[in-house]
């Protein structure tokens, strides 16, 4: 907050965004402000924006969009900024229209289990502000603590919870959108569920913010299970707990959540923040929740700890209190952020495979460790074999940061190769742009860019995201990494 | 060695800088080698909540802070404004999963940018009154006590209020006026010629207290409870008359040189004892980093490690050492505020919950977000008062309507919140937690008097 009121600048743009928005407390535009803005959650590309402005409605979202149209400059929304595939990140020096003052609760519809909320409003809010009425928002990422639900729906974001729940697009019934020309229009009006005609929805949510700046989100919100436990499994070998999982699934529960820590993962979630006390000598551990009807959880909790003893488990256990299962999840839901206790920088992927492959994938995942030289953590959704790998490296070592994105390049690669694919949950933003051609042909893509230009026909919001660029062969996919490192 | 001694010995100029920081003492690489970009933090900062950007969010400062070590950056005013914006409340380390000291990591940027632009004029003139002038001369601050309590006996405090005199001074300064508690005398001045309190009943330890700047000059009757509550409890208290302010504020404000001279003037003062009890929880927090002024001394920095090892918050202390609980019923409804250097700075959250709960017919009610800042922030408060208003604003919301008082351990946050609870229109009491706990067994004592 900055008591001098007055827009200093001989950028005509600037000011007259800072006009749109009310002045100089809405608006960036020196670079040691902007330069909090030049990356998100995924650090290896750095770009300043032009600005950062910062609107309060959705009229003034539209109002910056159209000017930003009209005079062709790029511009993209930007949520908590917590984004792991770069988003969010300005490569063309984009204005950024920050959506976090949109953020109220507008309204909730208990009776019809919806909600209704501005883009900027945080994700783990929503279920704060109605658990007391026995109610949840299903979608969990692990940085619900502050990434924003617009956010969530530009993603498409995961969690823990989302193999028995789904991911945000299950639990979007309508929005509010403000087109690349500065049209508001509105989508899956009043909440009903499955409109007739195509699914513009589903096909908003997940676009990476490439199609549409949404202003409000009307969103399912959950009744909370009557019955919740949560088991804690440590193996001896990495194979044994991935059986485990295929065993849990093909017993026919379906539990909330079924994740899986392995042992460099282990030691940075116990050198940070919150950690448990996991045994430093073991593969593998595996968190399992179940929920439902609180008469048949005990059934289920005795079936997982028979299949986890069947598959050679060290020790296995349920949570003895709401405390204990509590921790044990804040363990788990800060694991990227703890990487920073054993490594300077990380990368982390985000592929998605059968999960009967699970113990072929993770051990040439390994393999990938060793031939490049740099650890690799893994962290990840088992039950919905949604793998995190995380390549710790520090960029201050010359040529460390290329090798990480080859390594992280290459544990893709495997996933594509076992038939599955190069993102689950965190979008594929700068970061799996090339590595779109591992599960898309270049016809598939061309016909993805086309649906794009539907809605986005200048390419000025969110260019350069989510589809490689055109005809570009290995080589020049070479040179780019090389050009965005430095 | 007295404090105008210290200030003779000029330090030497720095000769190795790191990126564009050019002065000696710089931000600690290692601090922002943890950070890997998360966003954890994002939602824990009172100055993000109210702003929305990340400039003045923890992650965004410590990216700021590694530019300039990057040569991205220069020291300059532009630089400044974030990093003079954080409250230090440290809310950030309790939520960051990998630990990121970026309370320590400000506190070494603050000390470049007054080192590369010392404040001039109007605000120099100010920062050096408070922080060189006053707040390290005890018999200063008691002169300056005694001007107020002047102030209110002599009717003057009613007649300024009354012929709007005091309209000329700005809002937030009236606001503190209005809630400026009743001076007393300073307990270090009371117990001068007392070389030990004796404790009532047998000796179990013998403990030396720090007195507080603030503290003895505002709430002279807290450190007389905390003398009460630990004599009571078996402890034997010395006051070492050589103790001076702990240097927090002079941190805060980048004053790293100063910080370190009054370190080293406490560590002197209170070497011959095994415990230091602190009844401020920005004092006790910042003793208990005082290795981290020292990093290119070792000699020093092992000394202040050791010395921190002493210094223990008076909560802390009654909670391990054991107390007796008392007997009087109190028959209160309150709430807590976590002040965040008790908090997020030295993890103290139970242990004064439990002393409270202890106390026969207190009803505790919780505070939503008890751990957030109140925006006091030391000196914060007049040097951010626009900031520290909304920060207020939003504290006050989380007080809970139907409590007669909150209770809290440190005077920043009783300062604070006193002004919340006048302008809010609220009217809660505002308490220290030993102040309770000593209430509580004075009570206990006046009953078995009427009774004998």
């Amino acid at each position: 907050m900055r008591t001098k009121d007055r827009v200093k600048s001989q950028d005509q743009h600037i000011l007259n965004l800072a006009e749109i928005v009310g002045g100089s407390r809405s608006i960036l535009y020196q670079k040691e402000d902007l330069l909090a803005y030049d990356c998100d959650g995924f650090t290896i590309h750095k770009h300043l924006p032009k600005a950062v402005v910062f609107p309060k409605n959705t009229q003034e979202v539209a109002e910056i969009v159209k000017y930003c149209s009209e005079n062709n400059l790029p511009f993209l929304a930007r949520g908590a900024g917590t984004g792991l595939s770069g988003g969010a990140i300005p490569l063309n020096g984009e204005i950024i229209i920050s959506m976090v003052r949109m953020k109220k609760l507008i309204s909730v519809d208990l009776e019809n289990r919806r909600a209704v909320v501005e883009p900027g409003f945080v994700n783990l809010k929503l279920t704060n502000s109605i658990s007391d009425k026995g109610y949840y928002y299903a979608p969990d990422p692990s940085s619900q603590y502050c990434c924003t639900i617009g956010g969530n729906v530009a993603e498409n974001a995961g969690g823990a919870h989302c193999l028995k729940y789904g991911v945000t697009t299950n639990h979007i019934l309508g929005l509010e959108v403000v087109m690349p020309n500065g049209e508001i229009v509105e989508i899956g009006k009043d909440g009903i569920p499955d409109a007739p005609g195509y699914d513009l929805l589903g096909l908003i949510t997940g676009s990476e913010g490439t199609l549409g700046i949404v202003t409000k989100i009307t969103v399912r919100v959950l009744k909370n299970p009557e019955g919740k436990q949560t088991v804690l499994a440590y193996f001896d070998r990495v194979e044994d707990g991935s059986q485990a999982v295929s065993d849990i699934i093909s017993a026919g529960i379906v539990p909330a959540a079924l994740e899986m820590m392995d042992k460099t993962a282990i030691e940075g979630v116990e050198a940070a923040a919150f950690p448990v006390g996991h045994p430093k000598d073991i593969e593998a551990v595996l968190l399992i929740e179940v929920d439902g009807i609180a008469a048949g959880i005990g059934e289920q909790i005795d079936q997982i700890l028979e299949v986890c003893r069947k598959r050679n488990v060290r020790e296995v256990r349920a949570a003895g209190s709401e405390e204990e299962r509590a921790r044990w999840w804040a363990n788990r839901k800060t694991g990227f952020g703890a990487m920073g206790a054993i490594s300077p920088d990380y990368l982390v992927q985000d592929g998605v495979i059968p999960r009967s492959k699970l113990p072929e994938v993770l051990s040439r995942i390994s393999q990938i460790s060793g031939e490049s030289g740099l650890r690799i953590a893994n962290i990840f959704h088992a039950g919905d074999g949604n793998l995190h790998p995380l390549v710790l490296f520090d960029a201050r070592i010359p040529g460390e940061s290329e090798k990480a994105l080859e390594a992280g390049s290459q544990c893709l690669k495997v996933c594509a190769d076992v038939g599955g694919t190069i993102t689950g949950e965190h979008g594929v933003g700068i970061e799996k742009r090339e590595e779109m051609r591992f599960v898309f042909t270049e016809e598939e893509i061309a016909a993805q860019t086309e649906i794009r230009e539907v809605f986005n026909p200048h390419n000025l919001l969110n260019a350069g995201k989510l589809f490689p660029s055109p005809s570009r062969c290995a080589e020049v996919k070479k040179e780019m990494k090389a050009q965005a490192i430095s | 060695m007295s404090v105008r001694e210290l200030d003779l010995k000029q330090e030497p100029p720095c000769t190795s800088g790191l990126g564009n920081y050019l002065w000696s003492d710089p931000p600690d690489e290692k601090k922002w080698a943890d950070c890997v970009h998360c966003g954890m933090c994002l939602e824990s900062c009172p100055t993000y909540e109210q702003t929305g950007q990340e400039q003045h969010s923890p992650r965004g400062r410590v990216h700021l802070i590694k530019s300039v070590a990057e040569g991205k950056l220069q020291v300059n005013e532009q630089f400044m404004d974030p990093v003079f914006q954080c409250l230090d409340c440290r809310a950030c380390t309790t939520a960051c999963p990998a630990d990121v000291d970026v309370g320590g990591l400000i506190e070494e940027a603050r000390g470049q940018i007054r080192q590369a632009m010392p404040l001039t004029g109007i605000k120099g003139a100010i920062s050096k009154f408070f922080l060189h002038d006053l707040f390290p001369h005890q018999n200063r601050l008691n002169t300056l006590g005694g001007l107020m309590k002047f102030y209110q006996k002599s009717g003057m405090q009613k007649a300024v209020r009354k012929t709007k005199v005091i309209n000329i001074m700005p809002q937030h300064l009236v606001d503190m006026e209005s809630i400026m508690p009743e001076v007393k005398e300073p307990v270090k001045k009371k117990y001068k010629d007392v070389k030990v309190i004796k404790a009532k009943g047998e000796t179990k330890k013998e403990v030396a207290m720090l007195t507080g700047c603030v503290m003895d000059v505002m709430f002279s009757d807290i450190n007389e409870s905390t003398i009460n509550v630990l004599t009571r409890n078996g402890n034997d208290v010395v006051i070492p008359q050589s103790q001076t302010c702990c240097g927090a504020l002079h941190v805060h404000a980048g004053d790293r040189d100063m910080g370190r001279k009054l370190a080293k003037q406490n560590m002197e003062a209170f070497k011959d004892f095994d415990k230091v009890i602190v009844n401020a929880a920005g004092c006790g927090c910042m003793m208990k980093e005082y290795a981290e002024l020292f990093k290119e001394d070792p000699e020093m920095h092992a000394k202040a490690e050791e010395f921190s090892e002493k210094v223990e918050d008076i909560s802390k202390f009654l909670h391990d050492t054991g107390y007796e609980k008392p007997k009087a019923e109190m028959n209160t409804r309150i709430t807590y505020h976590d002040a965040c250097h008790l908090a997020h700075g030295q993890g103290i959250r139970q242990q004064p919950r439990d002393i409270l709960l202890d106390i026969p017919g207190v009803d505790m009610v919780h505070m939503p977000n008890s751990d957030r800042c109140c925006g006091s922030a030391g000196i914060y408060n007049i040097t951010n008062p626009e900031m520290a208003n909304a920060v207020l604003e939003s504290k006050m919301e989380n007080v809970p309507d139907d409590v007669e008082m909150i209770s809290m351990g440190n005077p920043g946050c009783m300062l604070q919140m006193a002004m919340g609870v006048q302008k809010y229109g609220r009217n809660q009491k505002i308490v220290h937690t030993i102040q309770l706990l000593d209430w509580a067994y004075q009570k206990e004592d006046r009953v078995k008097e009427e009774k004998e």
